[in-house]
């Protein structure tokens, strides 16, 4: 539904977004994976009509549609969790969730069962009627979630919603984007975390500088890019590590000659294949 | 428009969980208006001097010594002015009480046994109280005079010889001609015998008793058109509205910069209404605070502090327009400062040079002139003038309207000055 055909954007003399094309499939969560400044969050705000592209089109289309997000009523099926907690502190979880609900037309009844059903998903029930600033860092981060999807729009944009959270609430965090890939929204997730994009991700498109690098599975992704895997391993008092993309074969072969202690393996994953693609690790 | 409401509605929620906010837009008003309004009430209530427009039409010594005898008997704050001016200062409410020394006062004064000086006294009517002290001030003084001259025996010689010359003149030789000569020449001892009955310190009128009333006082009495206050609670609720339009206008200005700051700007702008809304929701949520602060304080005002409005539709208008006006440079105070800081600093930075030339601090007749004239490019000054209008100087719908389009414009200006320069990034 979510397209972008060769989309570009430039802030002065950078190019934050450069050449960038893909189109979202039904009922997938697709992944933007790519190190700070990357261009994830601008591609994001040109998703949904915040900037404009100097290139290309962005667009909401599918078989009988065809729409720009920068048109106000287009944007009624979308919902973004910002990459920076954006809530009122001063009110409620419930009132934030009420105002950006009327926001969406939501009204009486309905918009009294969204909230609740929003503040269950975020687990959020029980201090409903606290002001906002007293929540702990993982709570803001649920309820910036839970607001995005409110009216319950078709396409939800997470914009790296477990950074500066504890692992437990990171992981609270995947089970409800599971959970709404489960209720059959669309999801782009955006992340700078490669465990995050592998476990969660149907399609990953590999950023870098404003790039797009590669755009598959995970699974393609690691097969084509890659590489060898690393078997480490200890003899004696002696350790090598190995690459390899027959471990077995290879551990075999290594035993024949001397006595292995212990060994490891680690088979190539997002990490490798950043590193292959851009001869730089993700992280930084 | 449901959804405009509910932007309108959740700024307004949360300027009333932000402390600060609401005490600028509601607590530091009412302190002002009660502040403002119990200073300048017990001023009032002092030994302050009447202010007396004084009219001298007969312009001769004896009556510039009348005055100068006045004035040195204080209680009273003259103002020489001509006869005119004088009457349109009475009608207009800014002078209680004229007093005219008619042609003729400076001799009779010095004549008193021939006739008796006369002065006439042009009264508004409200000012009854203020009237009666300004004829015991007139009589005091006249007595004065009276006794000045009859403990100069210099002056009263010279008075009998020319009243003797005169009667000479003309009455025919007569007894009763005789007598009066003879009481005319008595009379010259009386500084003499009054010093040998040693009636010195006593009232006035123990010495001039034989010779009636040292003044004659006449008095008419003109309609003021226009009052000042009846109350200085009137004064300071039309500031303290003031107050809440200025709070109201660089809180919501702030508010702009802190959905920026916040990033809810962003979620705003993501979903399904156009900036044209948000403006006008913003533009709405300022409206209403101060709509309905203005309304609660005046009702406070007007309940408990007897504040009472020459005409509530008028009011109302001036208060729609007055608000209307400072919404409007609550978008263009929004375009300036782009941090909170900033559009706190900005805000503030002009709304207090803008409301002190305004009047907002200091009442406005109470400027210099010129101050005045510069004043006039204050929206400050034109909401006290629409405020003041309804409240105490009794404006017509007309007098109504010059204010009024003035707000309104600078309002409408302001808004689409800032609406159309309101960068909506969020970066
Ligand atoms: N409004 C802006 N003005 C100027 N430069 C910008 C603006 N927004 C982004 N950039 C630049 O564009 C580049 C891409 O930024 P972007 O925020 O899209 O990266 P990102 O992939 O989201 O990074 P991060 O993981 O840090 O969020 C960066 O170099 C950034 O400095
Ligand atoms: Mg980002």
């Amino acid at each position: 539904m979510l397209l972008f055909d060769h989309v570009s954007k430039s802030f002065g003399d950078l190019r934050a977004v450069d050449d960038l094309s893909f189109e979202l499939e039904a009922g997938e969560v697709f992944g933007l994976l790519g190190p700070n400044g990357a261009g994830k969050t601008t591609a994001i705000n040109m998703a949904v009509g915040l900037l404009e592209p100097d290139e290309g089109v962005v667009r909401f289309a599918g078989k009988t549609f065809d729409r720009d997000p920068r048109e106000a009523e287009n944007r009624q099926a979308l919902g973004l969790a910002p990459q920076s907690i954006a809530l009122y502190e001063e009110i409620s979880s419930a009132d934030n969730l009420r105002f950006f609900g009327r926001l969406h037309g939501l009204k009486g009844s309905d918009l009294e069962e969204r909230v609740a059903a929003c503040l269950d998903f975020a687990d959020l029930t029980d201090v409903r009627k606290k002001a906002v600033s007293k929540y702990s860092g993982g709570m803001k981060r649920r309820l910036n979630l839970a607001v995005a999807i409110i009216h319950d729009p078709d396409l939800v944009l997470l914009d790296e919603p477990t950074v500066g959270v504890d692992p437990q609430s990171r992981n609270a965090i995947f089970d409800r984007v599971e959970q709404l890939r489960d209720d059959g929204k669309q999801i782009v997730y955006t992340t700078h975390y490669m465990e995050e994009a592998q476990r969660l991700c149907d399609r990953v498109a590999i950023m870098d500088r404003g790039r797009l690098m590669a755009l598959d599975t995970v699974r393609a992704l690691i097969e084509a890019h890659g590489g060898p895997g690393k078997l480490a391993v200890q003899t004696g008092d002696k350790e090598s590590i190995h690459d390899t993309t027959d471990p077995l074969g290879t551990l075999a072969e290594l035993q024949e000659r001397e006595t292995v202690e212990h060994f490891q393996y680690r088979p190539p994953d997002l990490e490798t294949v950043f590193l292959n693609l851009t001869g730089r690790a993700l992280r930084d | 428009m449901n959804k405009i409401v509910a932007m309108a509605a959740k700024d307004i929620q949360i300027l009333f969980r932000d402390k600060l906010g609401f005490f600028f837009t509601v607590f530091f008003p009412l302190m002002m208006a009660i502040f403002f309004g119990a200073m300048f009430a017990n001023l009032s209530r002092g030994p302050a001097s009447i202010p007396v427009a004084l009219v001298d039409e007969d312009r001769t010594a004896g009556s510039q010594r009348f005055v100068t005898r006045l004035e040195a008997a204080g209680g009273l704050a003259l103002d020489q002015i001509p006869q005119e001016q004088a009457l349109d200062q009475v009608r207009r409410g800014q002078t209680g009480v004229m007093v005219t020394l008619t042609p003729g006062f400076g001799a009779a004064l010095d004549n008193p046994f021939r006739i008796t000086p006369e002065v006439e006294l042009t009264v508004d009517p409200t000012q009854f109280a203020a009237a009666g002290m300004v004829r015991g001030i007139l009589l005091e003084a006249a007595g004065a005079e009276l006794q000045a001259l009859m403990s100069d025996t210099e002056r009263i010689q010279a008075t009998n010889d020319q009243n003797r010359r005169l009667i000479e003149q003309f009455a025919p030789p007569s007894p009763a001609r005789d007598d009066f000569l003879t009481f005319i020449d008595l009379s010259a001892r009386v500084p003499a015998l009054v010093g040998q009955l040693g009636l010195d310190g006593a009232p006035t009128d123990a010495v001039s008793g034989g010779f009636g009333p040292p003044l004659e006082i006449g008095q008419t009495e003109v309609q003021a058109e226009q009052r000042g206050p009846s109350n200085s609670y009137a004064t300071s609720f039309g500031q303290a509205m003031l107050w809440i339009l200025i709070g109201g206008s660089v809180s919501f200005s702030m508010s702009i910069a802190i959905e920026r700051s916040r990033g809810t700007l962003m979620r705003l702008l993501v979903a399904p209404i156009t900036t044209r809304h948000l403006l006008a929701a913003k533009g709405l949520a300022c409206l209403t605070t101060t709509l309905v602060t203005s309304t609660a304080l005046i009702t406070l005002g007007i309940t408990v502090f007897g504040v009472t409005p020459t005409s509530y539709p008028l009011l109302a208008l001036a208060l729609l327009c007055g608000s209307i006006c400072f919404c409007g440079i609550m978008m263009a105070l929004s375009v300036i400062g782009k941090t909170e800081q900033a559009a706190a600093g900005v805000g503030w930075g002009l709304a207090l040079p803008f409301s002190m030339l305004g009047g907002g601090m200091v009442p406005l007749f109470l400027m210099p002139e010129w101050m005045q004239r510069i004043a006039n490019i204050s929206p400050m000054k034109w909401t006290l003038i629409a405020y003041e209008g309804a409240i105490w100087r009794g404006f017509t719908l007309n007098e109504m309207l010059v204010p009024c389009a003035v707000l309104v414009g600078i309002g409408v200006v302001a808004f689409t000055a800032g609406a159309s320069r309101l960068r909506w990034d969020t970066g």
